[in-house]
C-alpha cells in the first residue's frame, strides 16, 4: 500500500486524479455535466488547444519556452484561409493543398523562431515572444484587419459530421496526439529532447548537436501550431488575427497543470492531454454550474500553483530563481 | 522633511516622463516626418490631419480609419497623407503621441481621436488647445468636459448611445420567440461602456415581456472563441430551455452561431447581435441572425476628421455653432432580414461617397447626460 501511495506515484497520477475529481464535482453540482453531448462539447473546445499544448510540450521538455503560438496560429490560420479560398475554396478541388502547405508554413515559422534563438543566442523566452509579435503583425498585414470566412461544407464537416457522437475533428486530433506520442517515445529526436532538458551540458559533452535539436524542436512545435490553427478555423469557420488569442495562457497552463515541469526533462504529451482536459473541464463546468466566468481565471491561477507544487519534489531543488 | 522627499519623488517622476515623452516623440516625429509639411504658420492653411485610435486588428477601428482615409482622399491627397497615431490601448501613449505631433507641426494639426479612456480626454484637448491645434473626439469623454469650454479648438464630440438600439434588437428577438421562453445573453468586457449599455438595453426590453426568462448572462469579452465555448456550455446547462440568444456584438454572434451549428441548431434558436459588420449583414440576409445594428463607423471616422479639418481651415467657426452641433450622437441603423438586402446595396456593396461637409445630417441629436 505504501508503495502505491508513494510520493513518486502520487506525483505521476496527480493530474489524472484532479481531472477525475473535477468531473465528479461538476457532475454532482449539475447532472447535465455528465453526458456524452457535453463531453463532445468539451472535446471540441479542447482540440485546438491540445495541438498547441503538444507543440509547446516538446519545447518545455527541452527546458526552453515558446511564447510565439498566438502569432504562429494567426499566420497559419490566415495563410490557410487565403490559400484555400484562392485555390477554389472547396476541399474536393485543388484547395486541399492548403492543408499540407499550412503545416509547412507552421514549421517554417518554427524554424525561424529556432534559428533566432540558437544562432543569435537570444533566450527562447525573448526570441519566441518577439516572433509572436512578428506573427501578429504579419497576419494583420495579410488581412488588413478583416476576417476571412471558410464555409466549404466538406472542410466544416470536421465540426458538423459526427461519429459516435463526437465530431470528426476530435478523431483527427487523437491521431495527431498518437503521432506526437510516437515522436516523443519512438524517435531519436524525441529522446534527444529529454536529453537536452535533463542536462544540456551532459548532452553536449556526449556529442549531441544541441542547437540542431533545439531548432528541430521549434519546427515540430510550429507544425503542431499549424494543426491547431486548422482546427481553430474548422471550429469557428473564421480565420483572423484574433484566431490565436488566449492560446498562450491556455496551452502553457495546460502543460504545467498536466505535470510537465517547466525546467525540462520530464513529462510528455499524455500529461498535456490531461492538462488540456482539466483546463477545459473547468471552463465548461464553471458555466454549467452557473459561476461567473471571471472566477475561472482565478481558479486556473490557483490550480497552476498547486500543480507546480505537487509535481515537483521541493527537496531536490537547490534554489528557486 | 517630507516635502523634500516629495520634491525628489516628483522630480524623478517628471524626469521619467520627460524621457518617455522624448522617446515617444522621436518615434512619432519619425512617423510624421514622412509627411514633411512645412514650417509653422500663423493661420492653419494646410494642417496635418491625424487619427489617433486603438489598433487595426479590430474590424470596427479598421472601418473608422478607412473613413478617415476616404476623407483625406476627398481633399485630393493620397491616403498616406493621414497620420496614424496608434495607442494600442494605452492612454499614456495616446497622450505622448499627440504631444509629439503637436510639437513637430507647431500646432498645425487637425486631430481626430478616441482618447482610449474618458479621463485621458481632458489632457489631450488641453494640449491641443494650448498649441492652437484643432481636435474632434469620439466615444471617450468625461461628462464635465465640453467642447464649448475651449473656444474653437475643441471642435466636437460624437458618441453612440447603445441603450435604445440594444433594446430594439431584444424586442425583435422576443417577437421571433413568440414572446415567451428562456434566453441567454453574452456580453462584452464587463467594464466597457457599450457592454454595460447593451446589457441594460436587453433588461429594459424584458420589462415588457414577463414571460421571457433570462437564464444567464456571461461576459464573452467581444471574443469569438470565448463566445463559442460559453454558448456550448450554456447548451449543456440549459439544453432545450434556450429559445433565443442576445449577443453584445457581431464577433460574439459568430462564436454563438458556430456553437449552434455544431449541434445542428442554427436557424432553430434565433440570435441578435450588434455593430453591423459586413459579414454579419450577410448572415442577416441568410436568416442566421435576426437583427444587428449599424453605427456607420466609416462615416464616423471620416466626419470626425472632417470636423477638425474644416474648423482648422476656417470653413466654419465652432463657437458659432449651437451645442447640439458640438456634442452629438452618431447614427444607428437597425438591420433585419426584411431590409438587410437594401441596406447592403446602399452601404456595403459600394461604400457611399459621403459629403464630408454635411457634418450633422446623419447624426442622432445632442448628447444628454
Amino acid at each position: 500500500m505504501s508503495q502505491v501511495m508513494s510520493r513518486e506515484n502520487l506525483q505521476k497520477w496527480a493530474p489524472v486524479l484532479v481531472l477525475i475529481a473535477l468531473i465528479l464535482f461538476f457532475s454532482i453540482a449539475n447532472p447535465n455535466f455528465m453526458s456524452v453531448r457535453n463531453f463532445a462539447r468539451i472535446a471540441m473546445a479542447a482540440t485546438p488547444a491540445l495541438m498547441i499544448s503538444i507543440g509547446i510540450t516538446f519545447i518545455i521538455i527541452m527546458g526552453s519556452i515558446d511564447l510565439s503560438m498566438e502569432g504562429a496560429v494567426a499566420v497559419c490560420a490566415v495563410v490557410f484561409a487565403t490559400l484555400f479560398l484562392s485555390l477554389g475554396g472547396a476541399l474536393d478541388s485543388w484547395a486541399w493543398v492548403a492543408l499540407p502547405a499550412t503545416l509547412v508554413v507552421g514549421a517554417c515559422f518554427g524554424l525561424v523562431n529556432g534559428l533566432v534563438h540558437v544562432k543569435l543566442k537570444i533566450p527562447s523566452f525573448m526570441a519566441s515572444l518577439s516572433m509572436g509579435f512578428v506573427g501578429i503583425g504579419l497576419s494583420l498585414l495579410m488581412t488588413g484587419g478583416d476576417r476571412i470566412r471558410v464555409e466549404d461544407p466538406l472542410f466544416r464537416s470536421l465540426l458538423t459530421e459526427r461519429v459516435l457522437n463526437f465530431p470528426l475533428m476530435v478523431y483527427f486530433a487523437g491521431l495527431a496526439l498518437l503521432v506526437a506520442w510516437f515522436i516523443q517515445s519512438r524517435t531519436r529526436i524525441g529522446r534527444n529532447f529529454y536529453a537536452v532538458g535533463g542536462g544540456e551540458e551532459l548532452a553536449h559533452a556526449s556529442g549531441l548537436n544541441v542547437n540542431r535539436v533545439r531548432v528541430l524542436g521549434f519546427m515540430i512545435a510550429g507544425a503542431f501550431y499549424a494543426l491547431g490553427a486548422l482546427f481553430a478555423v474548422a471550429r469557428i469557420g473564421i480565420a483572423e488575427t484574433a484566431t490565436g488569442y488566449n492560446l498562450m495562457f491556455i496551452s502553457i497552463t495546460s502543460v504545467v497543470v498536466g505535470g510537465t515541469a517547466l525546467w525540462g526533462g520530464t513529462g510528455g504529451v499524455w500529461n498535456s492531454l490531461v492538462g488540456v482536459l482539466i483546463v477545459n473541464v473547468i471552463a465548461n463546468g464553471m458555466i454549467v454550474i452557473g459561476l461567473p466566468r471571471y472566477v475561472q481565471d482565478g481558479v486556473l491561477g490557483v490550480l497552476v500553483i498547486l500543480a507546480v507544487y505537487l509535481s515537483t519534489d521541493r527537496k531536490s531543488l537547490a534554489f528557486v530563481k | 522633511m517630507s516635502f523634500i522627499k516629495k520634491f525628489i519623488e516628483e522630480e524623478t517622476i517628471n524626469r521619467r516622463k520627460f524621457l518617455l515623452a522624448s522617446a515617444m516623440g522621436l518615434g512619432g516625429a519619425a512617423a510624421a516626418g514622412v509627411l514633411g509639411s512645412g514650417p509653422a504658420r500663423a493661420a492653419l492653411s494646410d494642417p496635418t490631419i491625424a487619427w489617433s485610435y486603438r489598433n487595426r486588428t479590430n474590424p470596427y477601428w479598421n472601418e473608422i480609419v478607412s473613413g478617415g482615409e476616404a476623407f483625406v482622399e476627398s481633399l485630393g491627397m493620397p491616403k498616406s497623407a493621414l497620420v496614424h497615431l496608434i495607442n494600442d490601448g494605452s492612454s499614456e501613449k495616446s497622450l505622448a503621441d499627440v504631444k509629439a505631433l503637436l510639437a513637430k507641426e507647431n500646432g498645425n494639426v487637425a486631430l481626430a481621436i478616441d482618447t482610449n479612456d474618458a479621463p485621458n480626454c481632458r489632457p489631450i484637448v488641453e494640449a491641443v488647445a494650448a498649441s492652437k491645434g484643432y481636435v474632434s473626439t469620439i466615444w471617450n469623454k468625461t461628462d464635465d468636459l465640453h467642447p464649448w469650454d475651449f473656444g474653437d479648438h475643441y471642435v466636437s464630440h460624437m458618441t453612440w448611445s447603445d441603450l435604445g438600439p440594444a433594446e430594439q434588437t431584444a424586442r425583435i428577438l422576443f417577437k421571433k420567440m413568440g414572446g415567451k421562453g428562456g434566453i441567454v445573453g453574452l456580453g462584452g468586457i464587463a467594464s466597457n461602456n457599450p457592454a454595460i449599455e447593451r446589457k441594460q438595453g436587453l433588461l429594459n426590453a424584458m420589462k415588457d415581456y414577463p414571460d421571457i426568462e433570462l437564464l444567464d448572462y456571461q461576459a464573452a469579452d467581444w471574443d469569438t472563441q470565448k463566445a463559442n465555448q460559453i454558448m456550448s456550455s450554456f447548451l449543456t446547462r440549459f439544453g432545450d430551455e434556450i429559445k433565443g440568444v442576445h449577443c453584445a456584438n457581431d464577433t460574439i454572434g459568430y462564436g454563438v452561431l458556430e456553437a449552434l451549428r455544431a449541434e445542428g441548431l442554427q436557424g432553430v434558436i434565433p440570435i441578435v447581435t450588434y455593430d453591423g459588420n459586413p459579414q454579419a449583414v450577410d448572415l442577416v440576409i441568410k436568416g442566421d441572425i435576426e437583427a444587428t445594428v449599424f453605427t456607420n463607423p466609416h462615416w464616423g471616422g471620416g466626419i470626425t476628421a472632417a470636423l477638425a479639418y474644416y474648423a482648422a481651415t476656417g470653413h466654419f467657426k465652432p463657437s458659432d455653432e449651437p451645442h447640439a452641433n458640438r456634442e452629438f450622437y452618431g447614427p444607428t441603423i437597425m438591420i433585419t432580414p426584411d431590409d438587410a438586402k437594401a441596406f447592403k446595396a446602399e452601404y456595403l456593396d459600394s461604400v457611399p461617397t459621403y459629403d464630408w461637409k454635411d457634418f450633422w445630417g446623419p447624426g442622432n441629436g445632442q448628447i444628454s447626460y
